[in-house]
């Protein structure tokens, strides 16, 4: 059997210092290579927190983490997984054109006093155009759109030839008409290219659009209460996983936790973790 | 004043008998200027402008232990001395600002620092801290320096060897700067994910860290502890004014350092005030001018 793209086995995690419950508690997943996995869940549920570990960004977990057969850390200094973070717009104003930001990335091993290599140039521009930002190549970053940001950072993670697409929060805070374009984009770049593609989403409608077209979707809040392939999700596992947010829009809300859980379970589906019957759930209703 | 009056002053200074006296301070400042302008785009885009002051400050409390072990006298010994405890003040405050700023990324999130609490600590503790062994020092005779030559910076107290020091000093830093150019930019744009593209945060920012610590010990004799750290973010505020294009805008900063520096002296040597100051100003204006250019070149972006 082929090793897992990204296996974890009874992780949690807690920031150091933190009091209270684990950032993630008892994770259990795998995604297969060339899988496309969304994370969905309410923020603050540990999403991030999971891609950092499988990054390696964040040591000090207990339980197992592997990347195509590798400790985390070792993936990462063998840029094993392109990176799309959360963008945020403050740090935007930085005078480098879409081409320099990606460009910076494939050129991060050339030493300093060596001039940019030409075939690095044509790889850039080569990603440029796979992302379809080909047009806005030499424009300013800070003058771009959010999707067209967006498109460059995914050509960023690209340029470090990865084979896993770790894409935190990516259609966040885009127009409905951009947000089509980059799943469509992100879609075929798992389809065409063969990568394996993590996904993390907060929001129920975009989580819903990308489910769809995931091989695997996990709804994660601190713990998973669902990892399977998406046709198995119920409107019970996502007001579950949901409910604050739900709350927030309907208002008094209660939603039976071992329902939920037992509609999550499609028989005989192999490394689904449903629920946590143990676990006391709180509700929204007070 | 007649014009050529106010020419014949400079021209009087560099190239007449007591040129000795006045070559070292321009030499350093050209020194000086050529570090300043890459790092103070740093220092802009990845908002390091208060860090740079904390730094730099630190050096106050080395300036007062100098005087007080007597280091603060004419000769090489003496000079290295100076260095040596002026810059362990000032590198040991940039590399604990450094070590406050790494924890803040994630990891640690109970119980740290906060870089800019940290700064103001140490700005103000080593402010004092100088201030009070310069006056125990003064109770025993003169120390060698005034507290504002100190605070302001002074042309007589940039010596040959000074001079020589920078260009080593500043040479050196520049090579550090280039062969870390490309990590230090990634890091620079975008600290949050450098880490997962390889880029260590941590040791990028002990290293911009550093050289700033660098940078201001090189300044600190000709624009002093108060105004040592203009270079550090006056040419690189002025610079990303003018250019969306990182290339040119490290160009134009260290253009705009340059101008500023040698403006300054001709200043500072026309109407005989402190080079510090006359330095400070001169950028000041450069940064005006270059906030109306932006601003002029935008619009006619847009009309």
């Amino acid at each position: 059997m082929d090793e897992p793209a990204v296996l974890f086995e009874r992780v949690t995690f807690a920031y150091p210092g933190a009091r209270g419950a684990p950032a993630l508690e008892s994770i259990s997943l795998r995604v297969d290579a060339g899988q496309m996995l969304a994370i969905i869940g309410p923020n603050g549920g540990g999403k991030s927190t999971l891609l950092k570990i499988a990054l390696g960004l964040l040591p000090g977990y207990s339980g197992r983490v592997e990347v195509f057969g590798r400790a985390p850390d070792s993936a990462r200094r063998e840029r094993l997984i392109g990176y799309v973070p959360q963008r945020s717009e403050a740090e935007l104003h930085f005078p480098v054109s879409a081409r320099q930001c990606v460009l910076m990335t494939a050129c991060a091993g050339v030493p300093g006093w060596r001039r940019t290599p030409p075939k690095a140039g044509a790889f850039v521009d080569s990603l440029l155009e796979r992302v379809g930002a080909s047009d806005f190549a030499r424009v300013p970053i800070g003058e771009l759109s959010g999707g067209q940001v967006q498109r460059v950072l995914i050509a960023r993670a690209l340029a470090t030839s990865p084979r896993i697409l770790a894409l935190d929060e990516p259609l966040a805070n885009i127009d409905a008409a951009g947000q089509r374009v980059l799943s469509e984009l992100i879609r075929s770049l798992h389809r065409e290219m063969g990568l394996t593609v993590l996904l993390v989403s907060h929001d129920l409608r975009t989580a819903a659009g990308a489910s769809g077209a995931s091989d695997r979707v996990a709804c994660l809040r601190r713990t998973l209460h669902f990892h399977a392939a998406p046709r198995g999700i119920t409107p019970q596992v996502l007001a579950e996983v949901f409910q604050h947010d739900l709350a927030d829009i309907f208002g008094d809300l209660h939603v039976d936790a071992h329902r939920a859980a037992e509609c999550a379970e499609p028989a005989g589906h192999p490394h689904q973790h449903a629920g946590n019957a143990g676990q006391p759930h709180k509700h929204a209703h007070s | 004043m007649p014009v050529s009056r106010i020419n014949m002053r400079t021209l009087e200074y560099l190239f007449g008998p007591d040129r000795a006296l006045f070559l070292p301070a321009v030499s350093a400042a050209v020194a000086v200027a050529i570090l300043c302008g890459p790092l103070s785009v740093f220092v802009v885009l990845r908002r390091l402008a208060f860090v740079g002051h904390g730094v730099s400050h630190a050096a106050f409390g080395g300036i007062g232990l100098a005087a007080m072990l007597g280091l603060i006298v004419p000769g090489a010994a003496a000079s290295a001395g100076y260095f040596a405890v002026v810059g362990a003040f000032c590198l040991g405050a940039a590399a604990l600002i450094a070590a406050a700023g790494a924890n803040r990324r994630g990891v640690s999130r109970v119980g740290e620092w906060r870089e800019d609490t940290l700064v103001g600590v140490t700005l103000v503790a080593s402010l004092a801290m100088g201030a009070l062994l310069l006056h125990v020092r003064a109770r025993s005779g003169p120390i060698g320096t005034s507290v504002e030559s100190s605070l302001f910076g002074s042309i007589f107290a940039v010596r040959g060897a000074d001079a020589v020091a920078a260009w080593i000093v500043g040479i050196g830093a520049g090579m550090v700067l280039v062969a870390a150019r490309r990590p230090l930019v990634f890091w620079a744009f975008d600290e949050p994910a450098a880490d997962a593209f390889g880029v260590s945060c941590a040791r990028m920012r002990m290293l911009l860290m550093v050289l700033l610590g660098v940078a201001v010990i090189v300044a600190m004799k000709l624009a002093g502890v108060l105004l040592a750290t203009a270079l550090l973010v006056l040419p690189g505020a002025a610079a990303v004014r003018l250019s969306n294009r990182l290339g040119a805008v490290f160009v134009l900063s260290v253009a705009v350092a340059l101008l500023g520096v040698l403006g300054g002296l001709v200043l500072s040597f026309e109407a005989d005030l402190p080079p510090g100051p006359c330095i400070v100003m001169v950028l000041v204006g450069l940064l005006i001018v270059s906030v109306a250019v932006g601003i002029g070149a935008r619009s006619r972006e847009v009309g």
